[in-house]
């Protein structure tokens, strides 16, 4: 029974990271129908550059997410205006395929200017560790599940509250009426971006704390699919419950499987959901009309 | 001068080649491609043996993603399937050549189902990352099975007889993929001209509009991952035998994505597109070396301390340019060029 529950907890925990990438891969999906395939190589970037930070400074806290937000925004924007913009438009394919060229961009420059070993972010895992039934818990893992939690509540006050919120869905349903409602849907995009790759940043700069920086952060991008496609694509809530299903199914399948089996038991489930739901558990079935 | 750009009659519309010379321009290139290996030196061969497997896959991929528009995400998955059936079949199991290769395509085809099941519901994105899912857990799953496959140690291939002759040479599997290269062209050729093609097409345009025309969604969207599957298996056939060394590395998301970048650079759904999509793309790191060497300096040292990030970034900008300035690829490049000088002086340089 401990050992369940430790697989659990700690699939939680990981949960809780694949849900706030895939978040962020919502977002950007519910405003724009724009798929990002880069979201994990954005949160790696971040993450690589949150570690520059803590390099130059002594880990000191304050500076490195100032310097996590400040990126995530220049990077935002950048993407979306360098990339995503000139093709919008353009059939889906387009679209994946430039995101797929981005994460492969992203990640070989990370590879370029900071070589391919993983290396431990300084100050990282400071502190002594909890213990919540049974299962060691770091106090950056502490952070992760508070900063999931402050997430799902913030972009759900967002959404629901704010006028920029309000606009977002109004434009995720009907980009072109919302334009003629006098909104200005390429700031609302851009928006959309910034907040999707400052959930990856955080995320990023977590990772970095709890485990190191490396080329292997892509993977939480890699998983965070399944969780958004578990959720339904256009669902931001979906998307962060379907992380932490997904985060407790592949702690379960390499606890009692085998742990070659961890990495695919995400997809082995989306697959078997896909059959029967094909827009996921809480997407949107879209009315065709011809 | 030529200027026959009308057809009379449907067999006009779908005949092989426009023009009966055509054709003899075709024998010479086929007589040229026969002849390389005996007087280019081996590494050329070589090439020309990668870029024969590589256009293989291409054209595979160009059917279901190209012209069927449905996204794949997971060829690489395909392409394992077949290598390591031939690999099992041929090292362990001393199975001759044809019977290897026709069971790597067998297999490969009977797996695609999977993915071509749920693909019936799926559209776009949401079947693009189906198919992503399916060549991770392929992978995953060659890689656990180590008593079969080798695991992480990878797989030696040794090359089979065939009729007698010994394939254990570069030449031989040169012609190997030479022969499977042209025969790949041929078939999707004829597949695309008939209602076979006609009807992938009307599913790439609309698919709900298709089914209303009498086209069989489940049967045409099942065909179409289960032919590319097979081409993709036939091709990973001969990838290892070429290797004579399978490591499950090989056939990661980044292959997938390559094969993505021939058909994109080459033209959606043209199967000269795909072929010469494969040509530049498998030729690309090789000239992008080159260009580094002739630059000097620090270029030089950097080709060769990170020459997977620079292939990296040199596919992902190629993909982009490609995207953003001609979506359309080389082919129709290549057409725009034929007509203009078979119209000049009358041509016009529009779009």
């Amino acid at each position: 029974m401990s050992y369940l529950s430790s697989l659990v907890v700690s699939g939680l925990v990981v949960g809780t990271m694949y849900g706030l990438v895939a978040m962020g891969f919502a977002i950007i999906y519910k405003v724009s129908r724009v798929v990002n395939f880069a979201q994990g190589e954005v949160m790696m970037l971040i993450a690589y550059i949150s570690f520059s930070v803590a390099l130059r400074t002594n880990g000191s806290m304050p500076l490195i997410v100032l310097s996590v937000i400040a990126s995530s925004v220049l990077l935002g924007v950048l993407i979306e205006r360098l990339v995503v913009r000139p093709m919008l438009g353009q059939p889906i394919f387009s679209l994946v395929m430039m995101t797929i060229a981005l994460a492969v961009l992203l990640r070989s420059i990370i590879g370029l200017v900071w070589g391919t070993d993983p290396m431990r972010m300084p100050g990282g895992s400071a502190g002594a560790s909890f213990d919540v039934l049974g299962t060691n818990i770091q106090p950056a893992q502490i952070a992760l599940v508070g900063v999931y939690l402050s997430a799902c509540a913030g972009i759900w006050a967002f959404l629901r509250y704010s006028v920029l919120g309000i606009a977002m869905r109004a434009t995720a349903t009907d980009p072109t009426v919302a334009l003629l409602m006098g909104l200005s849907v390429s700031k609302l995009y851009r928006v959309a971006w910034i907040l999707s790759a400052t959930l990856a940043g955080l995320t990023g700069l977590l990772f970095a704390n709890i485990y190191h920086v490396g080329l292997d952060m892509g993977h939480v991008g890699i998983q965070a699919f399944p969780a958004v496609i578990l959720g339904g694509i256009d669902s931001v809530f979906g998307a962060a419950l379907g992380g932490l299903v997904i985060g407790v199914a592949e702690n379960l399948a390499g606890g009692y499987i085998g742990s070659g089996y961890k990495e695919i038991a995400g997809f082995a489930i989306i697959l078997l959901v896909m059959m029967v739901r094909p827009h996921g558990l809480f997407g949107e079935k879209d009315i065709e009309r011809v | 001068m030529r200027t026959k750009t009308f057809s009379e009659s449907y067999r006009a519309l779908t005949r092989l080649a426009p023009y009966k010379d055509a054709w003899g321009w075709y024998a010479c290139l086929l007589l040229a491609l026969v002849l390389v290996p005996l007087v280019a030196p081996a590494y050329i061969a070589n090439y020309g043996t990668l870029i024969f497997i590589a256009a293989t896959g291409a054209v595979g991929l160009n059917l279901v993603t190209g012209t069927a528009g449905m996204i794949s995400l997971g060829h690489a998955g395909f392409l394992a399937l077949g290598a390591y059936t031939t690999a099992i079949l041929v090292t362990d199991h001393g199975f001759g050549l044809l019977p290897a290769m026709a069971a790597s395509g067998c297999v490969a085809a009977v797996v695609s189902l999977l993915v071509g099941i749920p693909s019936l519901r799926l559209k776009g994105l949401y079947l693009a990352i189906t198919t992503l899912a399916f060549s991770i857990i392929v992978t995953t799953l060659i890689l656990e099975a180590s008593s079969l496959t080798g695991g992480s140690g990878g797989k030696t291939v040794t090359r089979p007889d065939f009729f007698g002759f010994s394939m254990d040479s570069g030449p031989a599997i040169y012609y190997l993929a030479l022969v499977v290269a042209v025969l790949t062209v041929l078939i999707a050729l004829n597949l695309l001209r008939s209602r076979v093609g006609r009807a992938w097409s009307a599913l790439h345009d609309y698919d709900i509009a298709a089914s209303l025309m009498g086209i069989n969604l489940r049967r045409y969207k099942l065909l179409a991952f289960a032919v590319s599957a097979f081409i993709a298996g036939i091709a990973g056939s001969v990838l290892a035998l070429h290797l004579r060394y399978l490591n499950i590395d090989s056939f990661a998301l980044i292959t997938s994505i390559e094969v993505l970048t021939m058909i994109i650079v080459g033209g959606l759904g043209s199967v000269r597109g795909a072929v010469l999509g494969a040509i530049v793309i498998t030729l690309l790191p090789e000239l992008s070396a080159r260009l580094f060497d002739l630059i000097g300096g620090s270029m030089k040292s950097l080709s060769a301390a990170n020459a997977p990030e620079l292939k990296g970034v040199i596919y992902a900008l190629v993909i982009m340019v490609f995207l953003r300035f001609e979506p359309d690829g080389i082919a129709a490049r290549w057409a725009h060029i034929k007509r203009f000088w078979s119209d000049w002086p009358y041509a016009r340089q529009t779009k």
